[in-house]
């Protein structure tokens, strides 16, 4: 495909921990050619969150693909020295979207992290994708026994021991302090006793809840309300009873684990679909669902699952996207959201291009009350587990996030993804306490009624 | 020039200057600023033109403060350094050719003050173009030079390459809108200089020069009033031509366009793929006009004559954006242009040159000519309203002769504007990729010329080092200019010069006799009248221009030019043309300035400038001369821009500031008239003085 064949990355041998070609706004390009396509104008930086921070190329989006290009030319020998610029990537892709050519500089990031040796081997996070690939029962059981103690007093036991690292979800430990009650039960384990949900005796829905592990592992009361905005908004539908998306795997550098996240997806999606027709994949972590929309990505060079997988990522939708808001109505209690504002979960507004919809709805419910927050679109530093791994960097970033949004002297942040509601809640609870972060769909289920 | 072996440079270089620094510069950042891994340095080994090479160090600062101790250091050890910011320069201008160290500012970004009451706005260096513009919005503010890549570009860099942009043509480009500067030179002394300042002017003089003079470390910039009213229209046209002789037309009838700018068909294809504009089959040009102004009527009125215009050259549509929308469509179809060649290929040659306007059809057919025996695409784009054409090629860095193929044909049409009576750049800067046509462009002369300022300003040659001038001058390229005609006046004001200089008998300039102090000038020195040297040589209604001797009256030349329907936006100044630009009488004349014709202390004529409306190929010495007071050199001529019934009232006759030369000052006296032959009572009032020209190395 390319007139350029070079490739000092990686050998040939590690094929399968890569990419074999993406899928890019201008087409199929090889790793090569989508890196050579930025032409080095620079139009990224300023939106780059780490350039704008340190203003340094090392820590930007045209550095990162510089790098890469080096790297896959062999000009750059050390993929050692490229560790800091790849690993501080927040993968937000606002570089891409305003990029001229759309050159997708997280993916090309993503390709570099893989080749880097050891990255993704990481003990504890080997551990859980693979428990959570293979067992996730027993995913599930661990991470209740860290619930567990932390309901019972004993939360630090939990830290102490290990058990959020050892379930390869560092994130949580800081989560579980923002959570009043951790849950015992999980979203997936009530939504599948719920018979109105069943597939059995059906033979058409119009949706299909997908159970991120963010809703159902640490926020079921956001995926119990998605469901009920579902059924209130679109009518009847099942769930889908879903493995992980893959996305940790995917973006910690096992590609070939996201690759069998997706399978299992993707089969499932494919044996309901047999007897229930055509039907959307509604996710509501934004992150997840916008990796789904790139599933054909994982399988470029498999003729038999590309297309397959690029069928299952054209029924997926986010529910940011789906609700209409003509069906929308202010419910009485609207009021007391107070002052309501949204903030663009990086990978709905620049992974999947939704902006507009969740702010049409928004307005309805919020009328007067609605405030634009600046810089919206600016990450608010979470980003999975990046909140971890580059705490100093994260927090920078957080701090003009809860800048912009005290400038608007909000009471609400609606957000619709998992690590921004972790993320932006524990930024507010230290520094402006009086304003709480919300997840779309538990707003909606809150002061939205159906227009009849 | 040859640079050398590069390893075998890095390994003499990096244990004997480097090492011994390091600490002391991390005393002053942090040692977390004092890059020198591998990572660091090969991101700092590109820009976004085409030229690479790897620094040593980079150092990032965090306080404007720092610069200065940082580069004192740098300067004692000889480390060469290159200022750099959003790094986004087209002509290779924060590549470090000498290795050594990058000083990156991008963090000096504190906008320091916003005063709208002196209308001023100061600022840091790394203070991005937009973010300025932002934050004057609230007020009803604006910061004129809007180049295109403002939303990334900064201050600083702006500064460095003297930016431009569209809406340039009216309000001026990055030069006309700084007030004052805060240099760091580069042996690390901390000056502030300001156009207004008397004696020669050192703030327009840094502006432009790349780096290569010192180190922008703060910026007073003016900022302007957001007019209250703007027409937007589109006019397509089925021949370029057409389109080139209607911007003509609307120049030279007086009308002052916030912006002009146009496309050619390649351009409109590719941006307009998705735009709905409905523009006729077969457009080949499109010309998008922008008017602003304080009363709507007015501008209403100038729309139609604009309008009239372009009916009259064939227009085949013309329309004037009913709303708000239509008009940011008119913007995205000409700002679109550049993004779609981006998505054409990997990469894309941003050229940059400028002709005078009535040439612009002469410069588009040739360029159009080079391209396709380059076998090339390319769309062409211009800020049609200032003659600054921009054709950007697209190719693949990757294919090493298709990359020898947009080189070439990028440096034919350079030559070709060049010959056009042209420069080789308007806005983007020389830096290292266009240094070899600087050759092309200037003579010997002038070039030495240009070097001796560097040399004064850099005697070690550590700032930037290697860019801007050539390394080495092959004449075999020279493009044959039709040079300065000199009169028979200004020969003999040479041939007389010539023959004291010989003798060092010294000068006292009279001019008319109007600025002179006589007792001041009582040194021996013999007085040369430029009363003969009163004629207009060349009054060009296209380009609204006029060329003028410098010894005639200003109150005459004010009277010839009226008489032809021309203004000139300067006061009714006593005395003659070269007196006052000489003496600053009037600071704001550097706006109007375009080209000085000079005699030099020994009797050699330099040429400055061009008619050109933007130049930014070599160092802006034409404003060095204003406020000279004659001791740099003698004016002969100038070229000046004119308006047509201009309604700005032309600012009062300020009174003149006793002259203290500085250091800086001293050193460029020092290089253009070491014997102080002319006016020597300006740097050598006293003992003291004289041992300051002397001493200062």
């Amino acid at each position: 495909m390319s007139k350029y064949e070079i490739n000092e990355l990686y050998g040939s041998d590690s094929e399968n921990r890569h990419l074999k070609t993406l899928l890019t706004d201008l087409g199929e390009r090889t790793l090569y050619d989508a890196a050579a396509q930025c032409n080095r104008c620079g139009y990224c930086e300023t939106v780059c969150p780490t350039y704008m921070l340190t203003g340094r190329e090392t820590l930007s989006a045209r550095g990162r693909n510089q790098f890469v290009r080096l790297l896959v030319e062999g000009k750059a020998k050390n993929t050692h020295a490229a560790a800091e610029a790849l690993s501080t990537c927040l993968l937000c892709g606002a570089c891409t979207s305003a990029c001229y050519a759309k050159v997708p500089t997280a993916d090309i990031a993503l390709e570099g992290r893989r080749s880097l040796s050891g990255y993704g081997e990481n003990f504890f996070s080997k551990i859980a994708v693979e428990t959570l690939l293979k067992a996730p029962n027993l995913f599930a059981l661990w991470l209740k026994a860290a619930y567990l103690l932390k309901r019972l007093g004993l939360a630090r036991l939990a830290e102490g021991l290990g058990l959020y690292n050892f379930i390869g979800m560092p994130a949580l430990k800081d989560a579980q302090n923002s959570m009043g009650r951790p849950p015992l039960r999980f979203a997936s384990e009530i939504l599948k006793k719920n018979q109105a949900l069943a597939q059995k005796g059906k033979t058409s829905a119009a949706w299909a809840y997908f159970a991120p592990c963010g809703p159902n592992y640490i926020f079921p009361e956001v995926a119990l309300a998605t469901v009920r905005n579902l059924k209130k908004y679109l009518g009847d539908g099942i769930f889908i009873e879903n493995s992980c998306c893959g996305l940790l795997a995917h973006n910690y550098g096992r590609l070939e684990d996201a690759r069998e996240f997706a399978k299992k997806n993707i089969l499932r999606y494919e044996k309901l679909t047999g007897s229930l027709g055509k039907f959307a994949v509604i996710g509501d972590c934004s992150s997840c669902v916008a990796f789904m929309k790139t599933y054909e990505q994982l399988f470029t060079g498999n003729d038999e699952w590309r297309p397959r997988a690029a069928a299952f990522a054209a029924a997926v939708r986010d529910i940011l996207e789906v609700i209409p808001p003509e069906k929308v109505k202010r419910s009485q209690k609207a009021g007391t959201a107070g002052k309501v504002v949204y903030h663009d979960s990086c990978r709905a507004c620049h992974g999947q291009g939704i902006r507009l919809e969740p702010r049409a709805v928004l307005k309805k419910l919020a009328l007067e009350r609605w405030r634009e927050l600046p810089e919206s679109d600016w990450c608010c530093g979470g980003a999975g587990a990046y909140a971890f791994t580059q705490t100093a960097m994260s927090n920078a970033i957080l701090e003009r996030k809860l800048t912009n949004i005290a400038s608007t002297q909000a009471d609400t942040v609606v957000v619709g993804a998992t690590s921004c509601l972790i993320q932006l809640n524990s930024g507010l609870k230290a520094a402006y306490p009086t304003a709480k972060a919300v997840h779309y769909s538990v707003f909606l289920d809150n002061f939205g009624k159906r227009q009849e | 020039m040859a640079y050398g072996s590069k390893l075998k440079k890095k390994k003499m270089f990096k244990p004997d200057k480097f090492g011994p620094v390091r600490t002391e510069l991390e005393a002053i950042v942090g040692p977390e600023n004092v890059r020198t891994d591998e990572a660091e340095i090969l991101m700092y080994s590109y820009d976004a033109g085409m030229a690479k090479a790897r620094p040593e160090v980079v150092i990032r600062f965090t306080a404007a403060a720092q610069v200065a101790p940082v580069v004192r250091i740098l300067y004692r050890a000889a480390i060469p350094f290159v200022p750099r910011l959003a790094g986004t320069n087209l002509s290779g201008g924060t590549i470090a050719l000498k290795g050594g160290a990058i000083l990156n500012l991008s963090a000096l970004k504190k906008i320091h003050r916003i005063d709208t009451e002196n209308r001023v706005a100061v600022v840091e260096p790394g203070v991005v173009n937009l973010e300025l513009q932002n934050a004057l919005a609230p007020f009803g503010f604006f910061y004129a030079p809007d180049p295109a890549s403002q939303k990334v570009s900064t201050i600083g860099g702006n500064i460095g390459e003297n930016a431009g942009g569209p809406q340039c043509l009216k309000y001026g480009v990055t030069c006309d809108n700084v007030e004052k500067l805060e240099v760091v030179t580069p042996e690390g002394e901390v000056k502030r200089w300001s156009y207004r300042d008397p004696g020669p002017d050192l703030m327009s003089l840094i502006i432009g020069s790349e780096g290569t003079l010192g180190i922008v470390t703060r910026a007073w910039l003016k900022i302007i009033k957001k007019p209250k009213y703007t027409i937007t229209s589109a006019a397509a046209f089925d021949s370029l031509d057409n389109a080139m002789i209607a911007v003509t037309k609307i120049i030279s009838s007086g009308i002052l366009p916030r912006a002009l700018e146009a496309m050619d068909s390649v351009s409109i294809k590719a941006a307009g793929e998705n735009s709905k504009l409905p523009f006729p089959a077969g457009t080949k040009a499109l010309l998008i006009i922008e008017l602003d102004g304080k009363s709507l009527p007015l501008i209403q009125k100038t729309a139609k004559r604009v309008e009239d215009i372009c009916s009259q050259t064939s227009a085949s549509y013309f329309r004037t954006a009913g709303s708000e929308e239509e008009r940011a469509a008119l913007w995205e179809m000409r700002k679109g242009a550049y993004p779609a060649m981006a998505r054409l290929a990997p990469d894309v040659l941003v050229e940059d040159g400028v002709v005078p306007r009535p040439k612009l059809p002469q410069a588009l057919k040739k360029t159009r000519e080079i391209l396709a025996d380059y076998k090339l695409t390319a769309s062409l784009l211009f800020h049609a309203g200032d003659g600054n054409l921009h054709p950007n090629i697209i190719f693949d860095g990757r294919d090493i002769q298709e990359v020898k193929r947009v080189k070439k044909a990028g440096y034919e049409i350079l030559k070709s504007f060049i010959s056009l009576g042209g420069t080789i750049s308007g806005e983007h800067g020389i830096g290292v990729e266009k240094r070899v046509a600087m050759a092309w462009l200037y003579d010997t002369k002038t070039l030495n010329f240009f070097k001796s300022l560097k040399t004064a300003f850099d005697p070690a040659e550590l700032s930037n080092p290697d860019k801007i001038l050539p390394v080495s001058v092959d004449n075999r390229h020279k493009i044959p200019v039709e040079s300065a005609d000199l009169s028979a006046g200004a020969k003999t004001v040479l041939d007389e010069l010539h023959l004291r200089a010989k003798d060092g008998i010294k000068t006292m300039i009279l001019g008319l006799g109007t600025k002179i102090n006589y007792s001041a000038a009582a040194q021996n020195a013999r007085p040369l009248e430029l009363k003969s040297l009163d004629k207009i040589l060349d009054l060009d209604r296209d380009n609204l221009t006029v060329k003028t001797e410098a010894g005639i009256k200003i109150s005459e030349l004010k009277k010839q030019l009226k008489e032809q329907g021309f203004s000139l936006a300067i006061p009714g100044l006593q005395g003659s043309l070269g007196g006052n630009i000489a003496s600053k009488t009037f600071p704001d004349m550097r706006g109007l300035l375009l080209s000085l014709d000079l005699a030099m202390a020994d009797g050699t004529a330099l040429f400055l400038g061009g008619k050109t409306i933007k130049n930014v190929a070599g160092y802006d010495a034409v404003k060095l001369f204003c406020g000279s007071l004659g001791a740099y050199g003698v004016i002969l001529s100038a070229t000046l821009r004119l308006s047509i019934n201009d309604e700005r009232e032309p600012a009062p006759e300020e009174p003149i500031a006793v002259f203290e030369p500085c250091n800086y000052h001293c050193r460029i006296k020092k290089a253009l008239d070491p014997a102080n032959l002319l006016n020597p009572w300006i740097y050598g009032k006293a003992e003291s003085d004289k041992k300051r020209i002397a001493n200062s190395e």
